[in-house]
């Protein structure tokens, strides 16, 4: 399945392995500066940051990991955009102390401050560029059992990780429609009135987005120093 | 500034969604001048819904385009009185609908209607078990009406969204393969049932087994090409898995826009504003009857409507909501147990049972539909012996097939890590081979839950939010446990099924959480009834503090039945119209007698 990458993600792959080899050395962040997209709301480092933490989720198998299928990108995406920004989120004071995990998400933070406020607390909990792959397991373990932004943070990334990885690749993840071959799903056009109690099951349609393209999004993923070893 | 005001109309009906352009359709018709407020955006099945643009998991399963907002309107949630409520600050739990259509536009379409001993529960169970049997906890009571009175109304709405099913008790006749427990039916289904994929047919045969009585599902998604009563046409389903949180462009699920709406929108008598924000409603200098209401119009300028009869037809939540910020009826207090409104608030007690097939069994959960399943009412209601079992209630078991959309759909055994490698390879091994039963439990009212307005937290508009205080009875953790029990049971004897796990919501463990989504069936906190001291509307719906004044919805209920409510609810909402039609407006005034 990796041969659906695009070069830049393999070129990054490589690179990432070289690193790795590299005696233990931290992963290098060489190919960064070969992409020339921007991020919309991430810096650099938050978004090999978020890269370490999604592909401790989602690790690379026969199917891409989570920052190779485009999830760091549907996170940018969507932090620059309505949900970031606090879109169905209702922000009112006060916030008082003393919430229980049955009252839901109390914070004052909008998505996008969340994370960047929680990543930067987080970065005074270890450096997890310069983790191997079961210590970084282990620190996104520990961050998660915090009962503070740190805690929240990684809940809410893991749930974006999820979205990234299954939604429709119009949103920057899914690329190549990763999560969706991974699982049998065939997308947005979808008739099976005659199919669905057939005794014998045909072969499950290929994936077709929103977009109708064969391919899913021919938008790659930003090549990511940092990112999954 | 004193708000405009606008001409007299005979009937204002406050929410456009299922009761609401229903009463306007019936009232209309009746020759009565109505206005509709929508609080909503103007939006309709064939240009809203379509698809492909309409199947974006993400946008409308997971950003809830088609909901309310939070932003303009919340509640703030608390488990006992003992806590702080604070504000349900993102949708969860529970998704109320916004704009045409209502959560009628989101809805899955089982289409129930209520066990004739469901609209007695109180009586039921004390004739049967003896005075004490219900607990003094539980505030559980009759609704006043009978599933007799009520039969020609849910067969009417059956009629309306083109139901598929098949009847089980057809005139007093019970029929093998339809619900053999449900209350005499006057005729048939209008539409033939849906088709049925493997895993539900698996659950179906092994529930037969266990000498148990399967049948489909009743389902709003339409079978064939249909013709409603008011002339609406509607298309056979595509089982394309994109049904609860998503309109349906295919006209293939009921929906209020295309089988109400669109036969009535041109009617001389209908007009509909959207965008129009109830703020509250008015009462005359006597405080007996309700003069009007003020909105916020699509301009943000406030507006008063008068009308001579007001029809409350928002979502549950926010008919109590309205009636606390506007004064109507006497709110309730749990110290004393006094007052009605936002008494006997009341939800669904649901639990999951996941199966898991060896890989023979390819399901494919992508083709679904949101009332595709088989059911069991071996265990709703009082259809099984409740003497040694210490709970009232029940719910019906079913598996089905709503949807495999990704985002959502990620079925793992029990004992999967929460995420990694292993995660992502159980997501991938089970997707395929995975049978998702539901136990769909009743929910008791109790003096402890209700609904009321909050000390601190306000809404965009300026008014106390609606506060709510809810947590699962311990007689709900009781009959939900023992439902789930039975339910892992047939799990257990389907073929090919190698694990089964269990997941309760109301288990002893567990409070009330504002977070998972559960169900969009709140229900209670203005309910029904024939004594005043416990009800907030007559046996008709009528208010009995404001006579002109005349309510709908779920928040009828006096407790939650173990079904899905749209069925019930219009069942009332048309057996309202009827009594508003021939005994209130030829003679308006209180229809029974306080």
């Amino acid at each position: 399945m990796a041969k659906l990458y695009s070069r830049r993600a393999i070129l990054a792959q490589i690179a990432l392995g070289a690193g790795v080899a590299g005696a233990g050395l931290p992963v290098s962040h060489a190919f960064a500066a070969q992409d020339d997209r921007p991020w919309s709301f991430f810096t650099d480092a938050e978004a090999q940051w978020i890269a370490a933490v999604a592909d401790v989720f989602i690790p690379q198998d026969d199917f891409p990991s989570a920052s190779q299928a485009g999830v760091v990108d549907f996170i940018d995406f969507q932090m620059a955009t309505a949900y970031g920004a606090g879109e169905g989120l209702y922000l009112d004071p006060p916030f008082p102390s003393g919430a229980v995990p049955e009252q839901g998400y109390q914070l004052k933070f909008t998505p996008a401050q969340l994370l960047r406020q929680g990543i930067e607390q987080a970065g005074q909990l270890g450096d997890i560029a310069t983790m191997d792959a079961t210590a970084r397991a282990d620190h996104v373990e520990q961050m998660s059992e915090r009962d503070d932004i740190v805690g929240t943070l990684i809940a809410e990334l893991w749930k974006l990780t999820k979205q990234g990885y299954f939604a429709d690749p119009i949103y920057l993840g899914n690329h190549d429609y990763a999560g969706w071959r991974m699982v049998g799903f065939p997308g947005a056009h979808a008739y099976y009135t005659e199919r669905v109690d057939a005794d014998k099951r045909s072969v499950t349609p290929p994936p077709r987005g929103i977009a109708h393209d064969r391919g899913g999004t021919p938008y790659p993923p930003r090549a990511i120093g940092g990112g999954s070893d | 500034m004193a708000p405009r005001k606008l001409p007299k109309t005979d009937v204002l009906i406050i929410g456009g969604g299922w009761t609401g352009l229903t009463a306007a359709y019936e009232l209309t018709h009746a020759g009565q001048r109505c206005v509709v407020l929508e609080r909503g955006k103007k939006r309709h099945t064939a240009t809203s819904f379509g698809a492909p643009e309409e199947h974006d998991e993400l946008k409308y399963a997971h950003r809830y385009s088609h909901m309310m907002d939070v932003k303009k309107e919340t509640l703030t949630i608390r488990n006992n009185r003992d806590q702080q409520a604070l504000p349900m600050r993102r949708l969860g739990s529970f998704l109320p609908g916004s704009g045409l259509g209502g959560a009628g536009i989101h809805w899955n379409g089982q289409i129930w209607r209520p066990l004739p001993s469901d609209l007695q529960m109180r009586s039921h169970y004390e004739d049967r078990y003896g005075k004490d049997f219900i607990g003094p906890e539980l505030s559980v009571q009759d609704w006043g009406v009978t599933y007799e009175e009520l039969e020609p109304h849910l067969d009417f709405f059956e009629r309306i969204c083109g139901a598929a099913g098949f009847a089980g008790n057809l005139g007093g006749e019970a029929r093998a393969g339809g619900n053999v427990f449900e209350g005499p039916r006057s005729a048939d289904y209008p539409n033939p049932p849906m088709r049925q994929p493997i895993s539900n047919t698996l659950f179906g045969e092994a529930a037969a087994r266990m000498g148990l009585n399967p049948f489909p599902m009743p389902s709003a998604n339409v079978t064939k090409a249909y013709e409603n009563p008011y002339g609406a046409q509607l298309h056979p389903c595509t089982y394309c898995g994109f049904c609860e949180r998503f309109g349906c462009g295919y006209y293939a699920k009921a929906d209020p826009i295309i089988c109400v709406y669109d036969q009535i929108k041109d009617h001389e008598n209908f007009e509909i504003r959207f965008d129009a924000q109830v703020l509250r409603i008015e009462k005359s200098e006597d405080g007996k009857t309700a003069t009007g209401a003020i909105y916020l119009d699509a301009n943000g300028e406030e507006v008063f409507q008068p009308a001579d009869t007001i029809c409350m037809n928002a979502y549950a939540l926010w008919n109590v909501h309205l009636m606390l910020v506007s004064g109507l009826g006497k709110p309730y207090d749990p110290e004393t147990r006094t007052g009605v409104v936002g008494r006997n608030y009341s939800y669904q007690t649901v639990a999951g049972v996941d199966a898991f097939f060896d890989k023979s069994v390819e399901t494919d959960p992508y083709m679904g539909a949101g009332a595709l399943g088989v059911v069991i009412d071996d265990y709703n209601g009082d259809n099984f012996d409740h003497s040694d079992l210490g709970f009232v209630g029940g719910g019906y078991i079913a598996c089905k097939q709503y949807h495999g959309r990704p985002i959502g759909y990620q079925p793992v055994p029990e004992g999967t890590p929460k995420w990694g490698a292993e995660w992502k390879q159980a997501v991938r091994e089970n997707y395929n081979h995975h049978a998702d039963l539901v136990v769909h439990g009743s929910s008791v009212s109790t003096p402890e839950n209700y609904l009321d307005l909050d000390p601190t937290w306000t809404d965009s508009f300026g008014r106390p939010l609606l506060r709510m205080t809810f947590d699962f009875p311990e007689n709900d953790r009781k009959m939900s446990d023992y439902v789930m029990q039975r339910a892992m049971d047939v799990a257990r004897e389907m073929d090919n099924v190698t694990s089964v796990s269990g997941t309760n919501n109301a288990a002893v463990d567990k409070h009330y959480d504002i977070v998972p989504y559960q169900t969009t069936h709140n229900v209670g906190g203005a309910v029904i009834g024939t004594d005043p001291e416990t009800s907030v509307v007559n046996r008709y719906g009528q208010m009995w503090d404001h006579h002109n004044v005349f309510v709908f919805g779920a928040c009828l209920f006096p407790q939650n039945l173990g079904y899905n409510p749209t069925g019930p609810l219009m069942g009332l909402a048309y057996w309202t119209l009827e009594h508003m039609k021939r005994d209130y407006l030829p003679n308006p005034a209180p229809l029974m007698d306080a």
